[in-house]
């Protein structure tokens, strides 16, 4: 326990003093205010057609201009920019020590490996939390500001929920990022998947086998496509949990036993 | 004396590659182990798998008697390392990098940062990013996280490189002191072959990934000798007259070229000369030789013609 206090200690102090976590923060922000900027389009027809492409993009990703609408927007941005945003983030905790040329001070100190790693995880679980309740919050506002129709505290709770839902889905893909960016020693290997990831997720959407491909699941679940009920099963949950549970197992492993020659 | 460092057999293959090849090792408490090798002879994957960052293919390796690994398991509380070049968090300050340094190696003790600090000097950069800071300030940063939690070990992989000259002095004599007075243990490898001479007191070379040669401190006693090389025309007459004219040869090399190692000769060179020249086979060579670790270690790994 004292190794893992150590290790999160550590974790912190880099996370803070380092840009890439407050401007992937910042990139949180964009969708609750480009969603208002579309519920503002959205209100007033006239103006919406006069404005041509942007308007009509509104209208294919919101329809109409209510709180359902809005925060339904903000959960399809979570589960589609927040797995490229939480990946960007998971490749720099672990792949910078390989740029920086640091992880041979992290293996033979006191703090064990397993620590160190735990830590890690914790650290981006942390962050991604963060970013998402900011998004919640900052969505909350927006819509008051821009006086959406259609407000009820259940509505609101319910919206919340699914926004961390969605989030929490994406998160549980981050442990194989972790591990590309461990094994491949850097930020290009992870960024690679996490867009390979991203493409292909598309692709079995598309072909309807997006239940079963893993990466598909949070922005199925975000109903980018249609109800989720539809569209998602017991088995997409237990395969998340599963992709999950396979890359931390594998990262754990990988910085215990591996070769570290760098 | 106690072991602290022990590696049995200790053997590394990186696919077609063997790196490090069957390596026995026993350092002693108090030891300052110099470990020498050309590029690529085994040196940092020795000392990586002496600090359990590697498993070896073959062979154990034991820290104060405790097996080192698998899975990144060791003595680490009492071991500080610097492994090749040093490197550091480089957005964070000099005394934030210790202080996760201090706090991944389980330091409690307050006020262990800014003692540091000032032992390494490295005071008047304390607060700057690690990125701003000169190679030779990386170096004393690095320095400065291996001994931070005081070991009784610490290997160190070219601990004075970067360092202008009185940061060689300085280092070399803090771990002369650090060895001394607290009996801790150095293993360092090192390119500059004088600081290895000046400090170590055993040596170890390696060479394509084995062990070739140890030298105690009696050998290096012997190679920091000085000695008088005398080449003639016919060398059986040459020893013959030097033996007359009382001096003992120490040595004939295959060449025929007589070595001589007594004051008398080292000191007046001239006077052999005489000799030689009066008994009729004076010198073709006549040369005063303080062969050096640097010379012995190059001809030994085939760097030297």
């Amino acid at each position: 326990m004292t190794d893992l206090r150590s290790g999160l200690w550590a974790e912190f102090l880099k996370a803070r003093r380092s840009l890439v976590p407050w401007l992937t923060g910042l990139g949180f922000s964009l969708a609750p205010i480009v969603g208002g900027l579309f519920m503002i389009i959205l209100k007033d027809p006239e103006r919406a057609r006069s404005m041509g492409l942007i308007s009509t993009k509104a209208q294919l990703t919101a329809g109409v201009a209510d709180w359902p609408s809005f925060f339904g927007m903000q959960m399809q941005a979570i589960a589609v920019g927040g797995a490229m945003l939480f990946a960007i983030l998971t490749a720099w905790v672990f792949g910078r020590e390989f740029s920086d040329r640091t992880a041979k001070d992290l293996l033979a100190v006191k703090t064990s490996r397993s620590a160190t790693v735990a830590a890690k995880f914790i650290v981006i679980a942390v962050w991604a939390t963060i970013a998402t309740v900011w998004i919640a919050v900052l969505g909350l506002i927006v819509g008051a500001v821009v006086v959406l129709p259609g407000w009820s505290i259940p509505l609101a709770v319910g919206a919340l929920g699914h926004i961390l839902a969605a989030a929490g889905l994406g998160l549980a893909l981050m442990p194989p990022v972790a591990l590309f960016a461990s094994t491949g020693r850097g930020y290009l290997t992870p960024v690679g998947w996490a867009f390979l990831t991203l493409v292909l997720a598309q692709i079995a959407a598309a072909l309807g086998w997006g239940s079963w491909f893993p990466w598909a699941v949070p922005a199925l679940f975000s109903e980018m496509l249609g109800p989720r009920a539809s569209q998602l099963g017991p088995h997409s949950y237990f395969l998340v949990l599963l992709t999950c549970a396979a890359g931390l197992a594998a990262t754990f492993a990988w910085w215990i036993r591996a070769d570290h020659t760098r | 004396m106690t072991t602290i460092i022990q590696a049995s057999g200790l053997t590394k293959r990186f696919g077609d590659t063997l790196a490090v090849d069957s390596v026995d090792l026993n350092v002693a408490q108090g030891e300052i182990y110099g470990f020498l090798g050309l590029n690529g002879a085994g040196k940092t994957t020795t000392i990586r798998s002496l600090l359990g960052m590697i498993r070896p293919t073959r062979g154990s390796v034991m820290l104060f008697g405790v097996p080192v690994g698998p899975g990144g398991r060791g003595p680490w509380d009492r071991v500080g390392h610097m492994v090749e070049a040093p490197a550091a968090y480089p957005e964070l300050s000099v005394r934030q990098n210790l202080e996760i340094a201090a706090r991944l190696r389980g330091v409690k003790k307050s006020g262990t940062i800014g003692e540091t600090i000032e032992r390494f000097g490295l005071a008047r950069d304390a607060d700057r990013s690690a990125g701003n800071l000169s190679s030779g300030n990386l170096q004393r940063l690095g320095l400065a996280r291996a001994f931070i939690h005081d070991p009784e070990l610490v290997m160190l992989d070219e601990p004075a490189s970067n360092l202008d000259p009185a940061g060689v002095v300085e280092i070399r004599e803090f771990l002369r002191t650090f060895s001394r007075e607290r009996g801790a243990t150095v293993f360092m490898s090192s390119h500059i072959l004088s600081e290895v001479d000046r400090l170590a007191t055993r040596i170890g070379i390696i060479h394509k990934g084995r062990l070739i040669e140890e030298l105690g401190t009696a050998e290096l006693d012997r190679l920091r000798r000085r000695k008088l090389l005398i080449q003639a025309r016919d060398p059986v007459a040459a020893r013959s007259a030097l033996e007359r004219g009382g001096y003992q040869i120490s040595e004939e090399q295959a060449d025929g070229s007589l070595v001589l190692e007594g004051s008398r000769a080292l000191e007046s060179p001239d006077d052999v000369a005489v000799v030689l020249v009066n008994a009729g086979t004076p010198p073709t060579r006549l040369a005063l030789i303080h062969e050096d670790l640097e010379e012995h270690f190059l001809r030994l790994t085939g760097g030297l013609q």
